[in-house]
């Protein structure tokens, strides 16, 4: 499956959103104007965009408590989040939620979850619906290498693989879980590694390269499709900013994060790859980035003018009718 | 036995095994775990020979540490060589290989084990000079390295190492291909050049023959898995012989022949063939798609656009390897494991 022209330079709006969208909020959180925790996406940009492009309406994702770059490659709406993100009552949940319950029913984004691990079986009910209503569509649930050693998620891989469910389980190997390494609390040091003990294909990719997290995720999304089950995907990648905003990181090594950030940046790469090859030209991803730029203005502007809930929100949302 | 005698070098690739052809193909597994088993084999069998130093490629996939974990608590007979890990920076990738492969045979290694795919052997070639390597396969489709039992491995490179066997009975030489891009050599194959109308290096595993345009082998058994089967399979061709082959293909339903190939495990494509003609040293292989990306050892690792100038040479002066059942032919003739007890 070539990309077009359209496809590469939609990739580029929605990582360099993320992107931006995680660097104004390290900016307004230091300056105390968010309430609760954030934690960031930047540096795993590659990861969402690449897997969210197979997706269409029919499809759920379950995101983590990192879950920014989730919702914008699902399609949430940018101005939505960031006011969620500010405690506003224009936010997708009214202000209610903040980062880390961040849900959009409407979008198939199944919502940020601050239960590490709490996705998976959600994406598991999500392909079984989509399964016995027969709506070809498939969930995938995006997973940390911490929340990949929570039992809901061996629980689940058991599930999706018994019942044959759509369901694609994204593992986002950043290396730490908060400041625990991964090489220290998994007794398997590769996550793909498992995959053949739930008896479903497990792949291990770069998951700073946006080429060819898209190229595993499609082929992932078609066998769903097609009901042939399940698919582990383990995308190797590294958060550039500490665990939540504020973490000293005094367990990472100086420079661990600098190099990775002049070397690998996922977005420096494929701006380098999408212009030497003739497809985007320079120009086209500078407009994007301002263009990007700019809405993130107008979000943090809007999110900042719009109120808080008050007390008459109280009672508000707390049953659903069925 | 020497005082100082070299030691073996050993270089296992964390990352092999574990790529798209698990998804796309049927290809099996190979854990971590499974890979330091075999290098706990091999050290019994160095060990046996008489080899007492071991220099070891360090990792953060997992080898390392599970190594370390096996030789702290290896049993009071097993008597291992010594085991040093190479100080170098790790990179978590190709790149980990590459320099391994140089700092041991900058340390003087008499022969260095690689424990990968094809992938992580065309690595050691272009780094070996003319250390011997010891190919043992834990990839996906592979055709350079072989699918043997470590512990055999390990006696017949503990065997070449303390130089008890005929050194240049005990070892071939192999054949490459060397990719030159705008006049500068840049990278090396040691089984198969594709050009692919791919534009990215994506997943790198190719699983799409109708995005192929050229195939170069620099050997091509019939029994092959991957894309050298495709030469295998019309025109074998030696480990030994003095020439490659160079395969034109063509999207199936363009062309006039077609061959069945198994391009990947339980992956059996159907291929357009347009020509195919040997290849000698001296001709350098000129390639004319205007853009793609160029597929080494079943792996994309090239993209190449339009201005630039493409090439491909057949080299007859590749990296040496241990022929293991010459070894072990040579140690049961002459006895080399027997001893005699008055
Ligand atoms: C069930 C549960 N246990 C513990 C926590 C505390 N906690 C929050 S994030 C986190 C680490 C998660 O690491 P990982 O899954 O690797 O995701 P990452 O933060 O690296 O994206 C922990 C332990 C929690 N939120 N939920
Ligand atoms: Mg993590």
């Amino acid at each position: 499956m070539q990309l077009s022209r359209a496809d590469l330079l939609k990739a580029y709006r929605t990582m360099k959103m993320i992107r931006e969208f995680e660097e104004r909020l390290h900016i307004e959180f230091a300056a105390g104007e968010v309430p609760g925790f954030v934690h960031l996406y930047a540096g795993e940009e590659a990861v969402a965009t690449g897997v969210c492009m197979h997706l269409d309406d029919r499809d759920k994702i379950t995101s983590t408590h990192r879950g920014h770059g989730h919702c914008l490659a699902k399609g949430c709406d940018v101005d939505g989040m960031m006011a969620e993100i500010f405690g506003k009552t224009n936010g997708l949940c009214a202000g209610k939620g903040g980062s880390m319950h961040i849900a959009d029913l409407s979008k198939g984004m199944l919502g940020a979850n601050g239960i590490v691990g709490g996705g998976p079986p959600l994406a598991c009910g999500a392909a079984l619906a989509a399964k016995k209503l027969g709506t070809g569509g498939v969930a995938v649930s995006f997973v940390g290498d911490g929340g990949a050693n929570q039992g809901t998620t061996l629980e689940s891989l058991n599930l999706a693989a018994i019942w044959s469910l759509p369901c694609i389980f994204v593992i986002e190997n950043n290396g730490y879980a908060e400041s625990t390494s991964c090489k220290y609390a998994g007794a398997c040091h590769d996550f793909a590694d498992r995959a053949s003990g739930f008896n479903m294909p497990g792949v291990t990719v770069d998951g700073h390269d946006f080429f060819a997290v898209h190229e595993v995720t499609g082929e992932a999304v078609r066998r769903a499709r097609m009901g042939n089950g399940p698919t582990l995907i383990e995308c190797k990648v590294n958060r550039y900013y500490g665990h939540f905003e504020g973490d000293a990181q005094t367990y990472r090594a100086r420079d661990e994060v600098k190099t990775i950030r002049e070397t690998r940046d996922c977005i420096a790469n494929f701006e380098k790859k999408a212009t030497s090859s003739g497809m985007l030209a320079a120009s086209e991803l500078q407009e994007t980035s301002r263009e990007v730029l700019a809405q993130i203005d107008d979000a943090v502007a809007k999110a900042k003018a719009a109120a808080r809930p008050g007390a008459a929100d109280l009672l508000t949302h707390v049953y659903v009718s069925y | 036995m020497a005082q100082h005698q070299a030691p073996v070098g050993i270089v296992a690739n964390p990352a092999s095994g574990r790529d798209v052809r698990r998804l796309v193909a049927r290809a099996s597994a190979f854990p971590v775990s499974e890979k330091c088993h075999m290098i706990t084999r091999l050290l019994a069998a160095l060990a046996a020979t008489g080899v007492t130093r071991v220099l070891a490629m360090p990792d953060r996939g997992g080898i390392t540490e599970r190594l370390r974990r096996a030789i702290a608590t290896q049993g009071p007979h097993d008597g291992w060589p010594q085991v040093e890990f190479v100080e170098m920076p790790i990179e978590d990738g190709p790149a980990d290989t590459l320099r391994a492969v140089e700092l041991m045979v900058a340390a003087g290694v008499a022969a260095i084990v690689v424990l990968g795919g094809d992938g992580t052997h065309r690595l050691a070639a272009s780094a070996c000079g003319e250390t011997p390597i010891m190919a043992l396969s834990t990839g996906t489709n592979n055709v350079f390295p072989e699918i043997r039992e470590a512990t055999i491995a390990g006696i017949a490179t503990g065997l070449v190492a303390t130089g008890r066997v005929d050194a240049t009975r005990a070892s071939r030489r192999n054949k490459v291909l060397r990719v030159e891009v705008d006049g500068q050599q840049t990278d090396l194959a040691v089984v198969d050049a594709a050009i692919s109308n791919h534009r990215w290096i994506g997943s790198k595993a190719l699983w799409h023959p109708e995005l192929l345009s050229q195939l170069f082998v620099t050997f091509a058994e019939s029994d092959a898995l991957g894309l050298s089967s495709i030469a295998g399979l019309l025109c074998p061709v030696s480990r030994r012989a003095a020439h490659g082959l160079r395969i034109d293909l063509l999207p199936p339903e363009r062309a006039a022949v077609t061959l069945k190939a198994p391009i990947a495990p339980g992956l059996m494509a159907s291929v357009g063939i347009a020509g195919v003609c040997e290849i000698r040293p001296s001709e350098p292989q000129s390639i004319h798609s205007g853009s793609g990306v160029i597929a080494l050892d079943g792996e994309r690792e090239i993209e190449f656009r339009p201005q630039q100038r493409v090439a491909i040479r057949l080299g007859l002066d590749g990296p040496l390897t241990i022929d293991t059942e010459e070894v072990m032919t040579q140690a049961a003739r002459d006895g080399l494991l027997v001893s005699r007890h008055a």
